[in-house]
């Protein structure tokens, strides 16, 4: 063995064929342009969400929710004090719109996750056990396919009333998961008699196992992609929400934000109140959507080759 | 004929669904907690009218009674009385339908065949300035927030330059003037549709632009293909005619699917430009606490998906003979 010096790398990326996974998607992921564009958005408004707990250390006016600065009591332009102006109250946009990044991936990446595991769980089951069970779950999730998710929380809390944030997340996920689970199904039912599941049920392996140590490795790729998809419609279905004026009361959310500056009337009055919040939505929306076309190309190698040829 | 056996088995699929809908909302307004009789039953009514209503619904008889009067009544067009209008819920919705029909389709029909025209012209430059330009352009469209873009039309528009009205469906002084015949109303409804049209259109070609894009490139590797530039036709009879029909099949597949979406961000348009549809009259109705409309108006948005969907798909099938279900 001679000194390489990329020995230890090639030695990290042969003890860890999933790092070796990783840097070759990765590598691939960078030439793409519309990923490298999501990504750095992404990363802005993740610090926008990590320094969210500044401006309310530096003086409690600058609390997004309840923080109103005593010389102000009205829509105010951006001035030194207030960088994007102060709302109808004398609060802090510049404060509620970094709350609002906060709020948008704690909504968007918990329900996506939520719907993911349970659109992959249902779709694996649906693919593996088919039959009865398969039918069942397809058509349930025909079902709820079909139905408007935002009309349908409208419907809920006019019943239970105003919504908590997390109730609305699990209503997000509980009705996002059928698209997720079509996909996972039909991959699975492409695995399913592949030699090396045979030779796992001939070594006498379980339903359970097979499901997740010998299908669930081959489909977590593909329910990866549909996080980023998902991540997206939680949010935009948060933000209409909240901007219809059922939102967590609680919580300040970009929605929110839209609702307050409709409602009260300054729309056509305060730029620097309405353009901020809807922008911000429309930006996360689309680096989680390029970001999701990236990572199309990262697994779907007839994806990437389309711009090779002719 | 097979055609038509197909349409009766969506058909019958499709009243399963509606009938598990149906359910569905029954569990929801009756057994969510508190008092269903004040879901009901209006808390202005005089006490014998309520009792009478109360009776008519079946609420003080046990659940499953209560349902098969809750399935009559629905057969019956029964759905009660709004709190807010005070009048039959039915003649409400029944008045807001065509609104929304006429706003819903025309947007969704004109973005998707523009859709499929820009997506068509972008793959056949594929590469160049023109094909990044549609393509950017229908990515950042398509992820604009609906109800913000709505405001932001308005705000420029209506406010700013005054081109059109701010909201409403219809002037009442061109309506009320006895002298306005049929085209100057129609004419009066079309100006008042613009900004809401363009919002639905602005929102929705984007995703069909890119589906057209991708399945068109998919259809010009195809043989087929190949045979017809072997014949030596000429590329814009290739593109038009053999190439596109087949690729446009995706973007019916994706109007379909994207319906429940659709008729969410038509709901938001409705309610930002007051257009008195019925997505705007469920958004009023839940923060009226208005039941009976809100309950009536949400049944009658999932009868006109479901049979959206349907349409898509004998749309479909009809489109593509080389599918027969």
């Amino acid at each position: 063995m001679t000194a390489d010096p990329s020995s230890s790398e090639t030695s990290a990326r042969e003890r860890y064929p999933w790092l070796n996974s990783f840097l070759d998607g990765w590598a691939i992921f960078k030439q793409s342009l519309l990923g490298q564009i999501g990504l750095t958005l992404l990363i802005i408004f993740a610090l926008m969400a990590i320094c969210s707990y500044i401006p309310p250390l530096i003086n409690p006016m600058y609390n997004p929710m309840t923080g109103v600065d005593p010389d102000i009591s009205t829509c105010t332009p951006p001035s030194w004090r207030h960088w994007l102006g102060t709302d109808f109250m004398g609060r802090d946009i510049f404060s509620q719109l970094l709350a609002g990044a906060r709020i948008a991936f704690m909504v968007g990446v918990s329900a996506a996750v939520m719907s993911v595991v349970l659109g992959t769980a249902i779709g694996m089951t649906a693919g593996y056990m088919g039959k009865f069970m398969d039918t069942l779950l397809m058509r349930m999730a025909d079902m709820i396919m079909v139905m408007p998710t935002l009309l349908f929380v409208l419907i809920i809390s006019s019943v239970f009333g105003q919504l908590n944030i997390w109730t609305i997340v699990i209503i997000i996920a509980l009705f996002r998961w059928p698209g997720v689970s079509r996909m996972i199904r039909g991959q699975t039912l492409s695995l399913k008699h592949r030699p090396f599941i045979e030779a796992a049920k001939m070594a006498g392996a379980g339903h359970f196992r097979i499901i997740f140590r010998h299908i669930m490795p081959n489909v977590l790729p593909l329910a990866f992609l549909f996080m980023t998809f998902r991540v997206t419609s939680a949010i935009i279905i948060e933000a209409s929400l909240a901007f219809l004026g059922f939102g967590d009361p609680g919580t300040v959310s970009w929605g929110m934000m839209l609702q307050w500056v409709w409602k009260t009337g300054y729309m056509f009055k305060a730029p620097y109140w309405l353009l901020p919040p809807g922008i911000c939505i429309s930006l996360i929306t689309l680096s989680f959507y390029m970001l999701g076309r990236a990572m199309d190309e990262v697994l779907d190698p007839r994806l990437r080759k389309e711009d090779q040829t002719d | 004929m097979e055609l038509r056996k197909y349409i009766l088995r969506r058909l019958a699929q499709i009243t399963v669904i509606f009938f598990v809908i149906l359910t569905v909302l029954f569990l929801l307004f009756r057994l969510a907690p508190g008092d269903p009789v004040s879901r009901m039953v209006d808390p202005d009514m005089t006490p014998e009218d309520s009792e009478r209503l109360i009776v008519q619904l079946g609420l003080d008889k046990p659940l499953g009674v209560q349902y098969l009067i809750y399935l009559k009544n629905f057969f019956k067009g029964q759905f009660g009385y709004s709190f807010h209008y005070g009048e039959p819920v039915v003649d409400i919705i029944w008045a807001r339908l065509p609104n929304t029909v006429l706003l819903f389709t025309t947007g969704i029909i004109l973005s998707a065949l523009v859709g499929i025209f820009l997506g068509k012209i972008a793959s056949w430059y594929k590469g160049k300035k023109t094909d990044s330009i549609m393509t950017v352009g229908a990515l950042v469209t398509h992820t604009l927030f609906l109800p913000w873009l709505a405001l932001i039309l308005i705000w420029i528009f209506a406010y700013k330059f005054s081109w059109f009205p701010i909201n409403g469906m219809i002037s009442e002084e061109v309506w009320l003037d006895p002298d306005n015949g049929f085209i100057t109303k129609a004419l009066d409804v079309l100006y008042h549709m613009v900004l809401p049209l363009s919002t639905l259109f602005l929102i929705h070609f984007g995703a069909y632009l890119l589906i057209m894009r991708s399945a068109m490139l998919e259809t010009l590797k195809e043989d087929y293909i190949l045979t017809a530039r072997a014949k030596g036709l000429d590329e814009k009879m290739i593109r038009n005619k053999h190439a596109a029909p087949n690729a446009a099949l995706p973007v019916v597949t994706s109007v379909g699917l994207s319906l429940a979406f659709s008729i969410n961000g038509g709901a938001l348009t409705e309610t930002v430009f007051t257009w008195p549809g019925i997505g705007r009259e469920l958004v009023f109705s839940v923060s009226q606490n208005d039941y009976p409309l809100a309950q009536a108006s949400f049944l009658l948005i999932a009868i006109v998906v479901l049979l959206a969907n349907l349409v898509v798909d004998v749309l479909y099938a009809y489109l593509d003979p080389r599918i027969r279900y």
